[in-house]
């Protein structure tokens, strides 16, 4: 009797376990019609938002015709990574600094962001590029203040 | 239910294989190294060796200011990163006495919650692959990305988020944001019927996971087991409930339990905490209140001496910081209580007595992720 029982439990399963396994086949079978869900790369590209972080990059102001920066060194003691280097020169003395040299090496950023929180003067911001390999170490250093003159 | 005896030790000796699984092998879900002993193809000892992606964050964070901790704290854990950076800016708001204002507070909590489902996504899909499923995992990938994109427009990265700060966070969410994530969730609770056909109904996923990998309520108490592994094994224990922080409290939702204990229930507790997050993440956009999004902190804080201790609850588990601080800008100590650690070493007591493929099966629904054990 107990075998006879288990038999029918046997068949039982066979059957509720090959119409599973049809019923999984008929979602995928669904998906053939789906449109394709990825961006083909190359051909088409993505466009970031507005908060998306890029490494970091200078604001063009229009009042100085080029950046705030005051070389006061806050964005580079404040990078968890030391990836950043400022220099700055005064044109007269008794003048305010002025940012002549701004480098920041981003194959060590972490992308946290906290040199653009910690900015007094706010002419930081981060660029939406996200295509930045590089075939050599060197191509990681970012010239900043470059970028600003060669902007479109 | 596997009936295996054990074999005397006179026999060990010469019937013993040893295996290195891992720590390069595609089922081990990164570098973790398992040192198993084998009769046959069932176990007789499994030991678990870390170490291989040994960090130091908790001797890193000696050595910079508070601030700069932040980035480390999402490549701690680099699944749910948001709620490790949640629960550090907690914890030193805890020990600074920092207020934080309400919107903030929710925007914690829905960015936290959409980051629980990113990760159950990923360690419930990754773990059927495991076990031999693949088009769960691209489907499951599929509404993953949606998450990461809505945790991109806000967040500005896709996966080592830096977005809390002392006292609020970086940026507000916006009404796009909102309807986004509306439009998210109701396309993830259709898509639940598809993954339950898919997975939780089929019946070579029923054969390989009902009863194998058995963790009993006691076992996981002895392990000090904690998140969905704990609350498989029929144990109700969920920081956000049992020790509320932030604005939970305000939330309506459930703590799915299960008895069995098994792979399965694991699984099933992981789908049902998704819609949990669901719910939560509904209620809070509902009721998300107007104002700033950031107390006003110094550039700098200056914690006083003293330490603290904060848990919160990560996809995983629950999750503790120790901080300790000597009244200066930088840490004296941060210590991580990460619960995949604990999670993992459960394995040592289970795995004996299993068949090797079950072994694969039990790892990948404990859902750890080594470079949190090893930090």
């Amino acid at each position: 009797m107990s075998s006879l029982s288990g038999l029918k439990e046997y068949i039982k399963e066979i059957l509720t376990g090959s119409k599973s396994l049809l019923i999984g086949m008929g979602i995928t079978l669904k998906r053939l019609f789906v449109p394709i869900v990825t961006v083909q790369y190359p051909r088409r590209k993505l466009t970031m938002t507005p908060n998306f972080r890029g490494h970091i990059e200078a604001i063009y102001f229009d009042d100085t015709k080029s950046h705030h920066c005051i070389a006061c060194g806050l964005c580079m003691r404040t990078c968890p990574s030391h990836v950043i280097k400022v220099q700055g020169e005064k044109e007269k003395a008794g003048e305010r600094k002025y940012g002549r040299k701004y480098y920041i090496d981003f194959t060590k950023c972490s992308l946290c962001g906290l040199c653009v929180d910690v900015c007094p003067e706010k002419t930081l911001t981060f660029s939406h590029e996200y295509e930045l390999a590089c075939i050599s170490r060197w191509d990681g250093v970012i010239d900043i203040m470059k970028r600003l003159e060669e902007r479109p | 239910m596997l009936n295996i005896k054990t074999i005397d030790d006179t026999t060990i000796n010469e019937r013993v294989y040893q295996l290195n699984l891992g720590p390069q092998h595609p089922s081990t879900h990164g570098v973790l190294h398992l040192l198993m002993k084998l009769d046959g193809e069932v176990v007789v000892e499994a030991e678990p060796i870390v170490g291989y992606s040994h960090r130091g964050h908790e001797k890193m964070a000696e050595n910079r200011i508070w601030e700069q901790f932040l980035p480390n704290t999402s490549r701690i854990d680099y699944l749910s990163g948001l709620i490790y950076n949640h629960g550090y800016c907690m914890a030193v708001e805890k020990l600074c006495g920092i207020e934080v204002p309400e919107r903030a507070e929710y925007i914690r909590v829905i960015t936290s919650e959409l980051n629980r489902i990113s990760s159950h996504l990923l360690g419930i899909m990754a773990f059927v692959m495991d076990i031999g499923a693949f088009t769960p995992f691209l489907y499951g990938w599929d509404d993953r990305e949606h998450v990461l994109d809505l945790l991109e427009r806000v967040a500005g990265s896709r996966l080592t988020y830096c977005y809390n700060r002392f006292g609020g966070v970086r940026n507000d969410i916006d009404r796009e944001f909102c309807d986004g994530t509306r439009r998210f969730i109701d396309r993830l609770r259709g898509r639940f019927s598809d993954y339950h056909n898919l997975i939780t109904e089929n019946i070579i996923f029923i054969k390989r996971t009902r009863g194998i990998g058995i963790i009993t309520e006691d076992t996981a108490l002895d392990f000090g087991v904690t998140g969905p592994t704990l609350r498989g094994s029929g144990v109700g224990y969920d920081v956000r409930k049992n020790e509320p922080y932030s604005v939970y409290p305000e939330f309506d939702f459930e703590i799915p339990v299960r008895k069995e204990g098994d792979v399965m229930a694991r699984y099933q507790v992981r789908m049902a905490e998704m819609e949990q997050s669901m719910n939560i993440i509904e209620q809070a956009l509902d009721g998300l209140p107007q104002g700033p999004i950031r107390s006003k902190v110094p550039l700098f804080i200056d914690p006083p001496a003293g330490d603290c201790y904060f848990a919160f609850e990560s996809a995983r588990g629950a999750v503790g910081y120790y901080i300790v601080s000597d009244g200066t800008r930088i840490p004296y100590r941060i210590k991580v209580r990460t619960p995949s650690f604990s999670n993992l070493f459960v394995l040592t007591r289970i795995l004996p007595g299993n068949f090797i493929a079950d072994c694969i099966a039990t790892l990948g629904s404990i859902d750890v992720v080594v470079p949190e054990i090893d930090r």
